[in-house]
């Protein structure tokens, strides 16, 4: 009895299942714009520098994915572990899964797509993410073994990075204009100046996709593109302004999502030269900084404030600080110091970013009130990476995301290429270092909290604030994960 | 005649070489070179060696000159920064884009400013002038870009008439262009109309009062025939140079109108180039743009001179 009971819910369930199958049916076309950062350099290939990151996030998987909290979860690899000291992870792979040509996914390829990026004649940007991996094997079809030069409790937050992505063994020479991948959608025709077309892959093994095509176009100005938004030309845009917000609120016919980023813009003391080798000193002048105020006047709201610490506000281990403008306590620093009368400070901006003038102008008005006269110098933006950022004692900077991890290592570690503070405080390299070495979640989050805050009270570089990035879609489109770019999951979308 | 073309040739000639001049310089001046514009932050070491050997910029100026000024002589412009692919096949089919457009406009514009400015001289302080010269200075006034985006929000966003944004790629064929490149022929056609109509209006009346056609009326010749005989040769004379300059500026001032609706054409390649610090596509286009711009006032003073035997006897007798 109790078995036939069983039998018809398996049946029911089964029917269930059949419906809701058939109701996610395959169809539409949803369509988006990207920047066209890389003119005629764009490529498929996620490694190279021209990668079309629009493109390869739906044609392509990585090992370990962010999954919709921001945590590492399963992507191509299934499960992972590590030897007790963290330099030995064991990952076990997916099976089953297939390249859009038909051929298996299976360890060689995920030893050949690594060892492109580790590859040093590369000079693949993407190697600074897991630059610490000194072998990689494959002792069987599905298992990849990693052996790392350094303790790294945080291996598969690294294997989470954008440009990470699985393609077929050999494949190095033509990947940049085929795309072969795994991901939901097969690339059916790539033309970046124009319209990319991409297909549904039926097989894809989270489950066929929403929408049975896409269209990645490339339109380089803003404007144009949020025009396209409006003539329902895209059905999505990721850059929107909070300018152009009002605009898309004010209308049944859009959504808007507001996805917080780690994406940073601020300015940044060479902690090596005069005035600001004095520790006292750096501290006034980001003291000096109403990080609200310029949250609201340069970005009309769109960003979280930070406190001079890189990691991301969504970042499981971002330290929670206040730090309120405190010209009191910035002028008493300066005195301290041994500048009563307060400091003359030559800031170069260029507007290769828009929002540094902006930010320097802001910045000028709340430091004045602490004593710090702030001379703003613009400066051309051609020869600014080469000839003023880093060469100068003050300019302004910007950063992309990282994980908090490779943040602090890029950013602050005194032996880092782009140490852009000439940050130097052995200490801080030190804990760093056994951050990771430490297996223990908890302990870990403790030492990444007690670096920033360390930071918070030593560091160079002024931080107001992370950026929130607004993205903008028509009505029609439904199931877009209100997250990052990076952890939405693009087989889910569907267009009425 | 046939010296005078030599020298206008030459002249010609002279100007492109000395624009070449001026546009390497001003690359030359620029603080960095092609290779650390595009590399930024990663403008260093083996990455910057690299480049700098692949591009050839480790040699010295006057040499980089001399190898740039002769291969876009022969119609090679050297390879782009970012992709490393030949500049001139990059600007083919740009080029091509923007001679549509040019054309279109041209086709549209050119007879639109005919009609309405002889409209408007013949018809002179009444209602009809009145109307089109009202409409001239604002379609003269009002910033193209301006007019771009208003016309995208009324045709595109309100109406839906028409796509707003132009998504065709660069080297799709012609007919795809069609609808995407209505508006922006509108916006260009506009601007063109107005300046061109605003010269065949005051040349028209110019005309009208001169002795030769009072003298025509009082001989008691009909009316249309003296418009067509003897006012509108006459009248339009001037106006090939007018014609002329909007070409040129046609070709090389569509920069903003290609931006605001995303034409794949030269001027967009220009800013996209400039965005993506590409230096040797950016000097690539301003040479084109500006032997275009000789070439096309050079047509147009030989067509002027054709066509007027007093300027043609003029240059003779020199």
């Amino acid at each position: 009895m109790s078995k036939a009971i069983g039998v018809v819910a398996i049946a029911a369930i089964s029917t269930l299942g059949l419906n809701t199958h058939l109701l996610a049916e395959t169809s539409g076309t949803f369509r988006q714009a990207h920047e066209l950062g890389f003119g005629d350099a764009s490529s498929l290939d996620p490694i190279a520098k021209g990668r079309v990151f629009q493109i390869t996030e739906k044609i392509m998987n990585r090992l370990v994915r962010p999954g919709l909290d921001g945590s590492p979860s399963a992507d191509l690899a299934t499960e992972w572990t590590s030897n007790e000291d963290a330099t030995v992870w064991t990952l076990k792979l997916r099976e089953g899964v297939r390249f859009h040509d038909g051929s298996e996914f299976d360890s060689a390829d995920a030893l050949y797509s690594l060892g492109r990026v580790l590859d040093p004649e590369s000079d693949s940007p993407a190697r600074s993410a897991v630059k610490m991996i000194e072998k990689a094997e494959a002792p069987d079809a599905t298992t990849l073994v990693l052996t790392l030069n350094t303790p790294f409790a945080d291996m598969p937050l690294q294997l989470m990075d954008y440009r990470l992505r699985m393609i077929p063994e050999g494949s190095g020479d033509s990947i940049a204009s085929t795309g072969i991948g795994t991901g939901p959608f097969k690339v059916e025709k790539f033309d970046a100046q124009g319209t990319t077309v991409l297909a549904a892959n039926m097989d894809y093994y989270e489950g066929a996709p929403g929408v049975e095509k896409m269209e990645v176009i490339g339109i380089a100005d803003g404007q144009a593109r949020l025009q396209a938004l409006l003539g329902g030309q895209i059905d999505m845009e990721r850059g929107i302004t909070a300018q152009q917000r009002v605009m898309l609120d004010s209308s049944d016919k859009f959504n808007i999502q507001a996805i917080p980023t780690g994406n940073w813009r601020g300015l940044v003391f060479r902690t090596d030269v005069k005035p600001f080798d004095d520790v006292k000193v750096r501290k006034a002048v980001r003291l000096a900084a109403d990080r609200q105020a310029l949250v609201d006047l340069v970005t009309g709201g769109g960003a979280v404030v930070a406190c001079d610490t890189p990691v991301e506000p969504n970042d499981q281990y971002r330290a929670a600080m206040t730090c309120e403008q405190d010209i009191a306590q910035a002028k008493a620093l300066l005195a301290e110091a041994g500048y009563p009368d307060g400091i003359d400070v030559d800031v170069h901006v260029a507007t290769l970013e828009p929002t540094w003038p902006i930010l320097a102008e802001a910045y000028q008005q709340q430091a004045a009130q602490a004593g710090i006269r702030v001379n703003i110098k613009q400066v051309p933006s051609d020869g600014f990476w080469s000839e003023v950022w880093m060469k100068k004692d003050v300019s302004a900077t910007r950063w992309n995301e990282r994980p908090a991890d490779q943040a602090l290592h890029e950013i602050y570690l005194s032996t880092a290429k782009w140490n852009e503070s000439y940050y130097n405080d052995p200490a801080f390299d030190e804990l760093l270092a056994s951050a990771r070495r430490e297996l223990d979640f908890e302990k870990r989050k403790a030492i990444y909290i007690q670096l920033q805050e360390h930071l918070w009270e030593t560091a160079g570089t002024l931080i107001p604030y992370h950026v929130t990035k607004l993205v903008g879609t028509t009505a029609r489109v439904g199931n877009l994960d209100e997250v990052k770019n990076d952890a939405v999951r693009w087989h889910k979308i569907t267009v009425k | 005649m046939l010296r005078m073309l030599a020298r206008r040739v030459l002249l010609g000639i002279v100007t492109v070489f000395l624009v070449s001049l001026i546009i390497f310089s001003g690359v030359e001046i620029l603080p960095g070179d092609a290779c650390t514009a595009y590399l930024e932050r990663e403008a260093q070491g083996k990455l910057l060696e690299n480049c700098r050997t692949e591009l050839g910029l480790d040699r010295s100026a006057s040499a980089r000159y001399l190898d740039w000024a002769s291969g876009a002589v022969r119609g090679d412009l050297g390879v782009s920064a970012t992709g490393r692919k030949s500049i001139a096949t990059l600007v083919g089919d740009r080029l091509k884009n923007t001679l549509l457009l040019a054309a279109c406009a041209l086709v549209v514009g050119i007879p639109l400013a005919l009609f309405l400015g002889v409209v408007s001289a013949l018809n002179r302080d009444r209602p009809a002038d009145l109307i089109i010269s009202t409409l001239t200075i604002f379609a003269m006034t009002i910033p193209e870009f301006v007019t771009a985006t208003l016309l995208i929000l009324v045709f595109s966003v309100w109406l839906g008439w028409v796509p707003g944004i132009v998504l065709t790629s660069a080297g799709a064929p012609v007919s795809e262009f069609f609808p995407e490149i209505l508006l922006p022929i509108a916006v260009l056609a506009m601007v063109m109309t107005a300046h061109i109509l605003r010269t065949v209006r005051s040349s028209v009346i110019e005309t009208m009062a001169s002795d030769y056609v009072q003298m025509a009326v009082l001989k008691g010749v009909p009316y249309w025939q003296m418009v067509f005989r003897h006012v509108l040769p006459n009248a339009l004379l001037p106006t090939i140079n007018v014609v002329a300059l909007t070409v040129a500026w046609l070709l090389g001032g569509v920069v903003v109108i290609e931006t605001v609706f995303n034409y794949p054409g030269l001027g967009r390649m220009m800013i996209d180039s400039i965005s993506d610090r590409d230096l040797p596509v950016t000097q690539a286009i301003a040479l084109i743009i500006a032997t275009v711009y000789v070439a096309v006032n050079l047509l147009a003073d030989l067509l002027t001179m054709l066509a007027n035997p007093r300027l043609r006897t003029a240059q003779i007798r020199h």
